[in-house]
């Protein structure tokens, strides 16, 4: 356009006007803002979408961002993209502590479930042993007491077809063998109830030993909700930058199309005068 | 100075039995040297003993052997058996003495121990499998043998057998002397079921180790008599709850056939003489008394004999108990009417009887086991020949042994002897040489006196009803009841109740006695006595008068007469004796 300005301001327009020359300049300018435009297209094109283009620009400013989130007991969560691939991994790691205490409570774990899964058989002897065992002092006792009263009585030595030995030893023996039997069903109940229990320690422990990383996990929320604002300031920036180099490519692009337009016109204008004034009346 | 003379009356001498114990210097008159073959009789007088009247006419299966044990066997139904053992054998009757041994049933060993119980009679001999008879059978068997025996083995082969609370009780085996089994309620054969049962001892002996020897059973105790020890049981009509009551240490049972049940007591031979749990009973706790007080030496001496067989009776009947050492061929017989100040029982000595062993029938007869089989302790001979009673003095000081005594006579004053010599010694000072007089008692003669027979009728003994009459002048007074003189037979009883047999009138009109038979009055005339008894001129009494010589210090006296059919007892001694100078 400059030179079409300065063509016009020179006055070398009118001058240089005449006839068929200032008609074909008329054309010339006509053609050359239609030129203009097309190339302000292509400015537009490259401006946009063209490398280094806007879109280019979005691009690069709305990107992922990776980052890292690291929890108040020291465990951490990285997000990051492979650079070539693309491929996003996530690192979550949670602090030693917390992973010995993870890899204890899981162990233990591993020992209750598999005490639970133990046959009952033997744990039902183990406790009925261990019950024998805190009823023998007992039973012990009764026993010398019969004895000594036994041996009182001079009936140490007494064995009936009826009772076996005496009627008060039957009674004994009765006693301690239905406290032997109420001991082996409790033991049989026991052991039952214990492996329940160890079942569910088993799963309590487990469940405990994934707390660390349920809370890591639940520390990242926030991390990531500062993240997510993150992008999206990014991406409302992005969003600003894009609007705002659009408005001012567009407003070039108004002004190079009003500048072609008016080349267009002036030149359209001159050439329709030109060949009037030799085709016909001027308006 | 001519010197009076005292006359000192020995009043039932040797009363309170023999005393081998005491010095014979200051012993009690009453107490004797040596009373042999000899009672206290029912008016505490010393006198002979009965003699052995042998029931056995034919002792072939008893050899020349001897019985060793006598039991009446006696069922609910009132059936009667007389078991006997000797020559290795089971024998039955008293007359005749049968084999009941079981066939293929060897015996080496005649210390059997024979109880009743329950309808059946159980033989028990150690080492021996019991034997058992009822009058069902009607032989003796095998213990095993019996339909439901259980348990019947070696093990329980016992040596002593009780039968009380319901069960037969055994103790004493070959190997084990500590246990006592019990049989089954009310079934002697059954040793393994039902109530069945044992106590083992051994852990209970008072001084740590004992052997049993006896069984007794007393006022709901069971006695178990060790050889040094007792154990009594209380509740054994329980046997599984009896518990023990009490333990005596130091005090046992020499042999299982010296217990005795008295009914009031249990007596028994210990190692230091004749027992009784008398206080026992009274005071619950067991201060034994020695019944054998006067004469502990002798007797201790007796039981020490190696292989002693002892064999004991008790009589209530004459009042006595009697243990017999039969290998030494002594006999003691208690008195047990009542006991002296020390609490020893009054005994005399049966030297050389040949008793070997005792039993009482349920009537009361006391049944005597010897080499001549069985015989009855009555009468006074043994197996018809005589035996010596003997009687001594202890050393008599009439009151001061310093003083020299004369012995001028001798008036003794006997009861009974019919026709016996008797023969009177003195000694003086302790020696052993007698001066000796013998007396001829009277024979007592019969005598007839007015209403001096009775005339036993059997139609009328059928009734229990006895007569007395004079036969010789047909005259009976009394019949039952005499109704009184009828012209005509009576109809109405005595109070104006129905005729009884044996009642009886005088028909004054036919001059006939009637006595009432089989509901219809008989002329007495017609019927004709069985026996006749008479009346003797009552209880010889003889005082004869003895003339003595000699002089000493100290006297003794004696009396010696072969018992020979009758008794004879002494009543009192009078001696008159010349009071000397002081020695």
């Amino acid at each position: 356009m400059g030179w079409f300005e300065d063509w016009i301001k020179s006055g070398d327009a009118v001058s240089d006007i005449g006839g068929g020359a200032l008609g074909a300049a008329g054309l010339a300018l006509a053609k050359k803002g239609y030129e203009d435009v097309g190339e302000i297209g292509e400015r537009a094109y490259a401006g946009l979408a063209g490398e280094g283009g806007l879109a280019e620009q979005l691009r690069g400013m709305l990107e992922f961002q990776p980052y890292t989130v690291t929890s108040a007991t020291g465990g951490q969560f990285g997000m990051t993209q492979d650079p070539t691939t693309g491929q996003m991994t996530y690192q979550m790691a949670t602090s030693p502590e917390e992973q010995a205490l993870q890899q204890q409570t899981l162990a233990n774990a591993g020992m209750f479930f598999n005490q639970a899964a133990m046959p009952v058989d033997q744990r039902e002897q183990d406790i009925f042993q261990r019950m024998r065992t805190a009823m023998s002092p007992e039973e012990e006792r009764q026993r010398l007491e019969m004895e000594q009263r036994m041996a009182a009585q001079g009936r140490l030595g007494v064995r009936t077809a009826q009772f076996g030995g005496t009627p008060e030893q039957l009674a004994l023996a009765k006693a301690q063998e239905e406290a032997r039997n109420t001991a082996m069903l409790n033991a049989m109940q026991f052991a039952g109830q214990e492996q329940q229990r160890q079942a569910q320690l088993g799963t309590g422990m487990l469940s405990a030993g994934y707390v660390p990383q349920a809370q890591l996990l639940a520390a990242l929320q926030p991390g990531m909700t500062a993240a997510e604002r993150q992008r999206q300031s990014l991406s409302e920036q992005a969003g600003t930058y894009g609007q705002t180099y659009a408005s001012g490519l567009q407003a070039l692009l108004q002004s190079a199309l009003g500048q072609a337009n008016i080349a267009g016109g002036v030149g359209g204008s001159i050439a329709r005068a030109s060949l009037g004034g030799l085709f016909g009346p001027s308006t | 100075m001519a010197q009076e003379i005292k006359s000192i009356t020995l009043v039932a001498p040797a009363f309170k039995g023999i005393n081998t114990e005491d010095s014979p210097l200051a012993q009690d008159p009453s107490f004797a040297e040596s009373a042999d073959n000899a009672v206290i009789d029912k008016r505490g007088r010393i006198a002979a003993r009965k003699g052995l009247s042998v029931l056995t006419t034919d002792k072939t299966e008893l050899g020349t052997g001897k019985l060793r044990a006598i039991k009446e066997f006696r069922d609910n139904l009132g059936n009667t058996k007389i078991f006997s053992v000797g020559n290795n054998k089971i024998l039955s009757g008293t007359t005749v003495l049968a084999d009941e041994t079981p066939g293929s049933y060897t015996i080496t060993s005649d210390n059997w121990k024979i109880v009743n119980f329950n309808d059946n009679v159980y033989f028990f001999q150690r080492g021996y499998e019991p034997l058992v008879y009822n009058n069902t059978g009607g032989a003796v068997v095998k213990l095993s043998t019996v339909a439901g025996a259980a348990g019947v083995v070696a093990a329980m082969y016992g040596n002593e057998v009780l039968a009380a609370y319901g069960r037969l009780w055994t103790a004493d085996f070959t190997t084990d002397k500590s246990t006592v089994y019990w049989s089954d309620l009310l079934i002697g054969h059954d040793w393994t079921g039902g109530t069945s049962g044992s106590i083992n001892l051994s852990k209970v002996w008072p001084d740590g180790f004992d052997e049993i020897v006896a069984l007794s059973a007393h006022n709901n105790l069971l006695i178990i008599f060790g050889k040094h020890s007792i154990v009594v049981y209380e509740g054994a009509d329980s046997p599984a709850t009896m518990r023990l009551v009490d333990t005596i240490a130091g005090v046992g049972c020499v042999d299982r056939d010296t217990v005795q049940y008295t009914g009031t007591d249990v007596l028994f031979l210990s190692q230091t003489g004749l027992r009784s749990f008398g206080r026992t009973v009274q005071e619950k706790s067991m201060p034994m008394s020695s019944l054998s007080g006067t004469i502990t030496t002798d007797i201790i001496r007796l039981i020490r004999g190696t292989g002693e067989i002892f064999k004991s009776v008790y009589h209530p009947e004459e009042s006595f108990y009697l243990i017999t050492f039969t290998n030494q061929a002594i006999t003691f017989c208690f008195d047990v009417r009542g006991t002296l100040e020390n609490g020893a029982y009054r005994v005399t000595r049966w030297p050389g009887t040949g008793f070997t062993c005792y039993g009482r029938k349920d009537n009361g007869d006391l049944l005597i086991g010897s080499r001549f089989g069985i015989g009855q302790y009555t009468g006074y001979k043994d197996n018809n020949l005589p035996y010596r009673f003997k009687y001594f003095s202890p050393e008599l000081t009439f009151g001061d042994a310093s003083k020299l005594k004369f012995l001028k006579r001798l008036r003794p004053t006997l009861v009974g002897g019919s026709g016996a010599n008797a023969i009177f010694t003195w000694s003086y000072d302790f020696g052993t040489l007698f001066s000796s007089a013998e007396v001829g008692i009277r024979s007592q003669g019969r005598s007839d006196f007015n209403l001096s027979e009775y005339p036993v009728y059997s139609e009328l003994s059928g009734y229990g009803i006895s007569s007395t009459g004079d036969v010789d002048i047909g005259e009976v007074v009394v019949v039952n009841k005499f109704l009184g003189d009828f012209t005509s037979a009576p109809t109405i009883g005595s109070g104006g109740g129905a005729l009884l047999e044996g009642d009886s009138y005088f028909d004054t009109a036919a001059d006939i006695f009637y006595v009432y038979i089989s509901s219809a009055f008989v002329d007495l005339d017609t019927l004709v006595p069985a026996s006749v008894g008479e009346f003797s001129d009552g209880e010889l009494v003889s005082r004869n008068s003895i003339n003595a010589n000699g002089s000493g210090s100290t006297i003794t006296i004696g009396l010696e007469a072969d018992i020979n059919g009758e008794e004879l007892s002494i009543q009192d001694i009078n001696v008159l004796a010349l009071i000397g100078k002081t020695l």
